[in-house]
């Protein structure tokens, strides 16, 4: 089955994750699925949204010095 | 003191223009007024700077081999000698040799470098790579103090939090920014980021000149990741925009190119989930539609449609079964009965029929028997012991007594004579 080799939605990068869903979306928009193809793609919609929401909501930068160490931000004053 | 006659006045300019000439200097100027009409057998402009201002005259040919674009504004090294126009009585520079200076001079060699690039065809469009729409990782090659880390951090944060930041802090001006530049550069590329961010705030050429340097134009043309820059201010343009994948004309701008905003990914999303409710129940809906016209159909409804065919069948063998039977049996019985019938009716008749026949056999028995042929008159010879039937005069002798039967009895006689017939 293909959906054994599906990666889990969190395990994907954002911009795969996005295109996946898109990619579904527009196959169900299709309308040449099966039904039970429509759910299983459904579901992994679903799952796709969620896992792309919560890494919106939940998403905080992180900032890495790779070299150097950052100064004052002088705008913040 | 012998009073010299008065020059004329074209004496006296010629004079002064001698003694002008054979002055020769060196002057820097920024060139503040400029006139070169295709038709003038010179070029003429005016060098000034805060306090004093010099007219220049060049002739056309030196002037065009040169090779310096003269432009209000653009500090120039002029050599040559003054002069004057006498006609005019007007006192002029004229100009031998003329390069461009400072800054100006700064342009040029960027101008060359830049046309050297071009001509290795680093700056060539099919060479700018697409910029990933979502990147992951995001490296900032820049100086770790001052504004601009400060614009790309603050624009990323609000635009694009998802990001990680990786941020090469390095020199952007003097002598070792361009190294430092370029280590910064490598060191970001070698965190495999998605995308790299070259950027500083606003400042003189003179401060972009790193971004112009060559160590960094080939570092941004090699780079193994897109590299997006965003170097000074609108009207800025370095060389390490032009060899960039994308040249943005800020710190903010090329923040804002690398990355989408969260807010219209919100909005894509929420978009998305209807179009993703509304895609599956559609499709749910053109099932259901399906499975009602399928459902509607006779087989369907009722199910003794599929199996009644079959069940009469099964009814009908089992009719013909049920009426086989007996019928058969009926139609045995008959037959039976009908039979014995024949057979009861034909009993007598076989009597009679046999009856008829033994008096008929009988008849032609007594047809045959002896006793019918003695009756019409015959006699039968037996001999003495009545046994045997006397066929030949041989079979008795003379004197032997023999039987003779007739039809009414018996005649005990005596043999007399014989006499065989031939």
């Amino acid at each position: 089955m293909v959906e054994d080799t599906m990666a889990l939605p969190d395990d994907l990068a954002f911009g795969e994750a996005l295109a996946e869903l898109e990619a579904i979306v527009a196959a169900l928009e299709g309308g040449q699925l099966e039904l039970e193809e429509s759910l299983t793609r459904y579901e992994r919609g679903v799952a796709l949204l969620q896992s792309l929401q919560s890494k919106l909501t939940d998403a905080q930068q992180r900032v890495t010095m790779l070299i150097g160490e950052l100064g004052e931000d002088e705008a913040a004053e | 003191m012998v009073e010299e006659r008065a020059l004329t006045v074209v004496e006296a300019m010629t004079l002064a223009r001698r003694a002008l000439e054979s002055v020769t200097v060196r002057v820097v100027g920024e060139v503040s007024e400029f006139n070169d009409k295709p038709g003038y057998k010179a070029a003429y402009f005016t060098v000034c700077d805060e306090n004093a201002s010099m007219p220049c005259m060049m002739w056309r040919d030196a002037y065009l081999a040169s090779g310096v674009d003269l432009r209000c504004g653009v500090l120039v090294e002029l050599s040559g000698s003054f002069s004057a126009y006498v006609p005019k009585g007007r006192m002029q520079f004229m100009v031998k040799r003329l390069a461009l200076a400072g800054e100006g001079m700064l342009r040029m060699q960027v101008a060359d470098l830049a046309r050297k690039l071009e001509s290795e065809g680093l700056m060539r469009a099919e060479r700018k790579r697409a910029l990933p729409a979502y990147p992951a990782r995001i490296a900032v090659v820049t100086s770790p103090r001052g504004k601009a880390v400060h614009d790309v951090i603050r624009t990323l944060r609000r635009r694009y939090p998802l990001a990680e930041l990786l941020v090469a802090g390095v020199a952007v001006e003097g002598t070792d920014a361009p190294r430092a530049i370029v280590e910064g550069l490598e060191a970001a590329a070698g965190a495999s980021p998605d995308v790299i961010l070259l950027v500083r705030g606003g400042g003189s050429y003179e401060d972009l000149m790193p971004f112009n340097h060559e160590l960094v134009a080939r570092a941004v043309a090699s780079s193994p990741v897109p590299v997006v820059t965003g170097i000074g201010h609108e009207p800025d343009t370095s060389i390490a925009d032009m060899v960039a994948d994308l040249r943005a004309s800020t710190p903010t701008a090329a923040a804002e190119a690398v990355a989408p905003s969260i807010e219209e990914l919100r909005q894509r999303l929420v978009s998305i989930t209807r179009l993703l409710g509304r895609a599956l129940s559609h499709t749910v809906q053109s099932y259901e539609h399906r499975l009602r016209l399928v459902a509607r159909r006779p087989v369907l409804c009722d199910p003794a449609v599929l199996t009644g065919p079959a069940w009469q069948r099964i009814d009908m063998v089992a009719l013909d079964l049920a009426r086989a039977i007996p019928l058969r049996l009926s139609r045995d019985a008959q037959r039976l009965a009908y039979l014995r019938e024949r057979l009861v009716r034909v009993g007598p008749r076989v009597h009679e029929r046999a009856a008829e026949r033994v008096a008929r056999e009988g008849g032609r028995l007594m047809d045959l028997s002896p006793n019918a042929i003695l009756g019409r008159g015959y006699a039968l010879c037996l001999a003495e012991d009545g046994r045997v039937v006397v066929r030949s005069p041989d079979q008795v002798r003379t004197g032997e007594p023999v039987q003779v039967r007739v039809a009414g009895g018996r005649i005990g006689c005596i043999v007399e004579t014989t006499d065989t017939e031939a």
